[in-house]
């Protein structure tokens, strides 16, 4: 492993070079990304720039044509069950629920690579099987409380409000004990109420000792929650950074943000006025 | 040798046929991503259309000259098999577009037994096989040491033209054009004008088209048929457009013959000989399934997240 | 009439002023009153008609039984149910009534008609008129007509939580009624064939009738109330169910030829159920699914000593049973496995390629296990102390008739098959399944080993099924391939989605329904694959929920929404979203 230029502590999540090819098409060429503990890290770049790529690399539903991805120091597997199990959690860009399961039972699936049931105990409801589902149940129940789920456990998820599905793909997403979660783009068509509601709740879940990555089309909502920003640009990384050092990157604003620099200025400043009222908050 | 070449000649021949079918299987997997597993079933009811033709509107001077009977036979065969396509596809499939993708499936598995009860109950006599008219040249050729009969050169042809036929209708034609377009997106192709209903039924009207020839000239070859014939060949054409990688014109055409071929010489050469033959065709299907489930010419399916 | 304008799927729509709800009715409901007064036919059908005096409306005009009787019951229910004040679920209930009637009506017109020889029969005909089955299905069409102006409101909830008595009290009731319904509708109509030749018609306005009371029940909530109480005392209903389904043979069901009715039922139950682990909970079509079944009946078949086994060897059934059921399991797996790579319709294909592959094989005696063409006969009796179960047997003072005991052994077995089923759907691992049934890549995205636990669906269901088969070739005494073939795999798939998919009753119903049906209308067999073929046709466009749907879940074939809600509100709601742009599920891009 390379010292890393940017984190003090060890890396939770380490990914280095991916570069992933399909066909002829580089979709991502030797992209790299350090996690620390309980950082909340931000992926932003147009369209088809390769971030959801990049987390299909990082979850193991896509092998990388090249590169690895490390997980405290331990190599992931290519297989997204392996990799939920070893704790890289996701969420899906088009929202992926269960949708005819009631949300207590989308959060218990979450619970299930953290949960043992020996098929005796099940067959035969033993102490030892009511004794498993209680307590995955109090987890599940602790988890939407978190996300401000609780009134809807019995719902049909399909029938939740939009913003609800979001946040309820992001409990069932903690409900496999992650270290790293990945959340892409889990503001997408909410209201500002609503984004500042989910910026808040990553801020809890980081506070959890959770690292997070985000990808997000709201340079706003990036700047004003994330610790670092990548921008990837074509498949390639093209800066890495605090907000500020992103922010004031040129070639940033020339390649993904395409507007005048004041104006960005602008927009940052709020986003970080409001985050600072979020804190006194 | 002989035996070998013959058996190859053979399995072209029931390639051939199968290939007909096929290529409707493909098309309209193509198209609507439905198994039309009563595909096979147009099949038979076109073959039990040529036969009607010969037996009840032939005038008796005609039956004996095969060049005005067979293309009316055809005809027959055509017209039956297009219209029990369409008023399948008008009635059964079209008010489950949209439904889970097990409905259409099992509405299909419906029509097949709706469709050969139907012959066996209503088509005289046909609770037992029909002998079917020879209506072409009922000779041997000979080619170098193999021996075919007329018959089957004459499917050899005509399923390589009718496919040779479609593959350019679909790659030049304007309404070509318009299926593949439904094919990637139905939703993208009616916002450039498509109309995906016509395009649709134009899919099963040529499908079923290719079927009642190819059930005609089954008929004319073997010399009799019943309904159970479109069940069977139905899995074996199923299996040719799996294998030549579904939604490919040229795969399915390719994987009638591996198929045909694999069953005459299966049936020679593997133990148990021809009451085998039809396993082995299915252990191909599964092993082709599992280890390239896109088929020799289809493409990968990427995993979207 | 009006089309709705959703894109999703346009159905023409009839609309009535509601005020027009209870005339409608109360015509319906006398109409049907006269109806079953009147006479049915104007002649006699058949020769000696001793079976069907209700017929006979000239020797007895008053005689009212079958099917007159249950037209004016079910009138008279309708006029009962149009003016007492404050039903809940009023128009549900008058709905179920109404096709009720009507299908009585039109079952009796059709069967009258064809076999007097045209509509003369049932109009008017040498001076003499009976319009009975007319007025009736008249009667019934202006009951639903009457529901469709009331408008069709949700189901109405009880209070569950009750005194332990009142709820053990209703659940007994309930369940003796439902005893009682089983043993009349396996014996309406009684035994088909040539001595009875209304066997079939009367069966089927039996199933109308009843239909149109379940219906009618169901729409006023008190199946749902029962279904709630059930789940709320669950050991006390299944102790009370399994003790109601074994006195069958007290009832009026209760001799060897109901007896073996009612055992092959059971067995297709226990099968159909074991397929609704790996269709309705792990949503992986199988086409084969029959060919584990004939695994396990051969299997019993060689290792219980049948005369034509060439291996020779006799254990006890226990267990040859529990052999079968494993090995069923192991080649289950096996043709499980291909789901590691094959997904969705393909995997329905290798199925259906493996079980083409069994029969062939079964057909050709593969290795000499499976007797080829002559079948493995004579497989011996299920002995328990000397006593073989196909045997009369005395308790107490009670006459049991022949077989019961094999109807015993399997009241027991699809009990138990179903806790397997009802305790693996609540549990880790069941969820996995839905879960994958749901969306697969999420699935694995949540920590799911998604083909372990494929592979151990089929396993589950591929033992069950054995285990099924194993008691079939006993109760058989032969196992042959002609058994399972591929129209037994469509049959089974078709009574797990006509039942509903991923429920217990569903499935059971299905089993019931699907091979009742052939054994009762024995005069239609030269018709009956086609209208399985239709009717297959026909659910998949009107009911594909099945008649005891999930109540939460219907992912493969969902109609009606967990909310009760109709499918055109749904759609409306769709048609919203969607045009809601950004907010809607398809906003968002990358």
């Amino acid at each position: 492993m390379t010292a890393d230029p940017i984190a003090a502590g060890a890396p939770v999540l380490h990914a280095q070079d991916v570069t992933m090819v399909f066909g002829g098409l580089v979709a991502l060429n030797k992209v790299s990304l350090t996690l620390e503990q309980g950082q909340v890290a931000g992926l932003i770049g147009p369209n088809g720039a390769g971030k959801t790529t990049f987390f299909n690399c990082l979850t193991g539903l896509y092998t990388p044509t090249s590169g690895r991805v490390l997980l405290n120091g331990a190599r992931l597997a290519g297989d997204p069950a392996k990799v939920t199990i070893a704790g890289v959690a996701r969420t899906f860009q088009n929202i992926r629920l269960f949708p005819n399961m009631t949300v207590l039972e989308n959060v218990l699936v979450g619970r299930h690579s953290r949960m043992k049931q020996d098929p005796v105990s099940t067959l035969l409801r033993l102490p030892a099987f009511h004794r498993g589902e209680r307590a995955a149940k109090e987890r599940a129940r602790e988890l939407l409380a978190f996300v401000g789920l609780t009134r809807a456990e019995d719902e049909v998820a399909r029938n939740l409000p939009y913003g609800d599905q979001r946040r309820l793909e992001i409990a069932r997403a903690l409900a496999t004990d992650p270290s790293v979660l990945l959340l892409d783009e889990p503001t997408a068509g909410m209201n500002p109420q609503e984004t500042e509601a989910t910026r808040q709740l990553i801020l809890r879940i980081r506070e959890t000792g959770v690292s997070v990555v985000v990808i997000e089309h709201d340079i706003k909502f990036i700047f004003g929650l994330c610790d670092k920003v990548s921008v990837l640009v074509q498949g390639e990384l093209l800066v890495e950074g605090t907000p500020e050092v992103v922010r004031a990157d040129p070639r940033v604003i020339e390649a993904y943000l395409g507007k005048p620099p004041e104006e960005i200025e602008a927009d940052a400043r709020t986003a970080a006025e409001e985050h600072d009222k979020g804190e006194q908050a | 040798m002989t035996t070998l070449l013959q058996q190859i000649a053979n399995g072209i021949a029931l390639g051939a046929t199968i290939g007909l079918i096929a290529l409707g299987y493909t098309m309209v997997y193509g198209i609507i991503q439905l198994i039309n597993f009563a595909h096979g079933e147009v099949f038979m009811v076109g073959a039990f259309g040529g036969l009607a033709v010969h037996r009840w509107l032939l005038p008796e001077a005609w039956q004996g000259d095969w060049y005005i009977s067979l293309p009316l036979m055809i005809v027959g065969g055509v017209v039956v098999a297009v219209t029990i396509a369409l008023i399948m596809e008008r009635f059964a499939y079209r008010p489950l577009r949209n439904a889970p993708r097990l409905a259409p499936l099992i509405t299909a598995l419906g029509v097949s037994i709706v469709l050969q009860e139907a012959i066996r109950i209503w088509f005289p006599n046909a609770e037992s096989a029909q002998a079917y008219p020879k209506a072409f040249i009922d000779a041997q050729v000979d080619l170098g040491p193999v021996s075919i009969s007329a018959s089957k050169l004459l499917i050899i042809v005509v399923s390589v033209a009718l496919s040779v036929g479609l593959q350019l209708y679909v790659t030049k034609s304007r309404m070509g054009r318009a299926m593949r377009a439904t094919a990637q997106d139905r939703d993208t192709a009616r916002l450039m004008g498509v109309n995906p209903d016509r395009v649709i039924v134009l899919t099963f009207l040529i499908g079923a088209a290719l079927a009642g020839v190819a059930g005609v000239l089954y008929g004319v070859d073997i010399t009799n048929v019943d309904n159970a014939i479109g069940f069977q060949n139905g899995i074996f054409a199923f299996t040719a457009a799996v294998l030549g990688g579904i939604g490919s014109l040229r795969g399915a055409v390719i994987g009638a013959f591996i198929i045909g071929l694999i069953k005459t010489l299966g049936g020679q050469y593997m133990p148990g000989g021809t009451q085998y033959d039809y396993v082995w065709i299915f252990v191909v299907l599964i092993f082709v399934l599992v280890f390239r489930p896109q088929g020799l010419f289809g493409e990968a399916e990427r995993v979207r997240a | 009439m009006t089309t709705t304008t959703a894109t999703v799927r346009s159905r023409p729509r009839i609309t009535l002023a509601p005020t027009l709800a209870k005339p409608l009715a109360a015509a319906g409901g006398v109409l049907a009153v006269i109806a079953a007064l009147l006479p049915w036919t104007t002649f006699v059908l058949f020769d000696n008609d001793e079976v069907n005096p209700s017929l006979q409306y000239f020797d007895a005009p008053f005689a009212l039984s079958g099917y007159r009787l249950h037209t004016m019951l079910l009138g008279l229910a309708v006029l009962v149910v149009a003016f007492v004040p404050r039903i809940p679920g009023r128009a549900r209930a008058q709905r179920a009534l109404g096709f009720g009637i009507a299908a009585i009506g039109l079952i009796s017109l059709i069967f009258l008609s064809y076999n007097g020889g045209g509509v003369g029969t049932v109009t008017a005909a040498d001076g003499d008129a009976a319009f009975g089955a007319v007025v009736a299905l008249v009667a019934g069409v202006l009951v639903v007509l009457s529901a469709i102006a009331a408008g069709i409101t949700d189901i109405p909830d009880f209070p569950t939580r009750l005194p332990r008595l009142a709820a053990y009290g209703a659940l007994v009731l309930a369940f003796a009624a439902i005893l009682f319904l089983v043993a009349e509708t396996l014996t309406a109509g009684g035994r088909s064939g040539v001595s009875n030749p209304y066997a079939g018609p009367t069966f089927l306005a039996f199933l109308g009738m009843a239909g149109g009371v379940l219906g009618a029940l169901s729409g006023v909530g008190v199946v749902r109330w029962i279904s709630a109480l059930s789940e709320r005392h669950r050991a006390f209903s299944i102790i009370i169910l399994v003790l109601c389904a074994l006195s069958l043979p007290l009832t009026s069901a209760g001799n060897a030829y109901w007896m073996t009715v009612a055992t092959t039922i059971g067995v297709y139950a226990a099968t159909a159920i074991g397929l609704n682990v790996v269709v309705g909970l792990a949503g992986l079509l199988d086409l084969g699914y029959v060919a584990f079944m004939g695994v396990g009946a051969f299997v019993a078949a060689n290792l219980s000593g049948a005369a034509t086994s060439k291996l020779g060897i006799e254990l006890p059934f226990p267990v040859a049973a529990l052999i079968a059921a494993i090995l069923a399991g192991i080649v289950g797996a096996i043709v499980g496995s291909p789901t590691l790579r094959v997904r969705g319709d393909y995997l329905a294909i290798v199925t259906l390629a493996f079980g083409e592959i069994f029969t062939r094989s079964a057909q050709n005696d593969i290795g000499g296990l499976t007797g080829g063409s002559n079948a493995i006969p004579r497989i011996p009796d299920v002995e328990l102390g000397g006593t073989a179960f196909n045997e009369e047997i005395q308790v107490g003072g009670l006459e049991l008739p022949g077989g019961v005991l094999y109807y015993f052994m399997i009241v027991l077995v699809v009990g138990a098959v179903m806790a397997v089923f009802a305790n693996l759907k609540n549990s880790r691992a069941g969820r996995a399944w839905i879960a994958i049934r749901e969306d697969e890549d999420a699935a694995r995205a949540m920590g799911i080993r998604t083909g372990k636990a494929k592979i151990m669906a089929f396993l589950v269901g591929a033992t069950l099924a054995g285990l099924a088969g194993a008691i079939f070739a006993h109760k058989l005494t032969i196992a042959s391939f002609d058994s399972f073939k591929f129209l037994e795999s469509v049959t089974l798939l078709a009574a797990v989605i006509l039942g509903g998919m991923g429920t217990i009753p569903g499935a059971v119903l299905g089993a019931s329904l699907l091979f009742v049906l052939p054994e009762k209308l024995r005069e239609f067999d030269d018709y009956r694959l086609l209208l399985f073929g239709l009717a297959l046709i026909l659910i998949m466009r009107f009911r594909p929920q099945g008649l005891v749907p999930d109540r939460v879940r219907r992912a493969e074939l969902a109609g009606e929404t967990a909310t009760g809600k109709s499918i055109d509100e749904e759609e409306a709601l769709v048609v919203e979203q969607e045009h809601d742009g950004p907010t809607g599920k398809k906003g968002g891009t990358a």
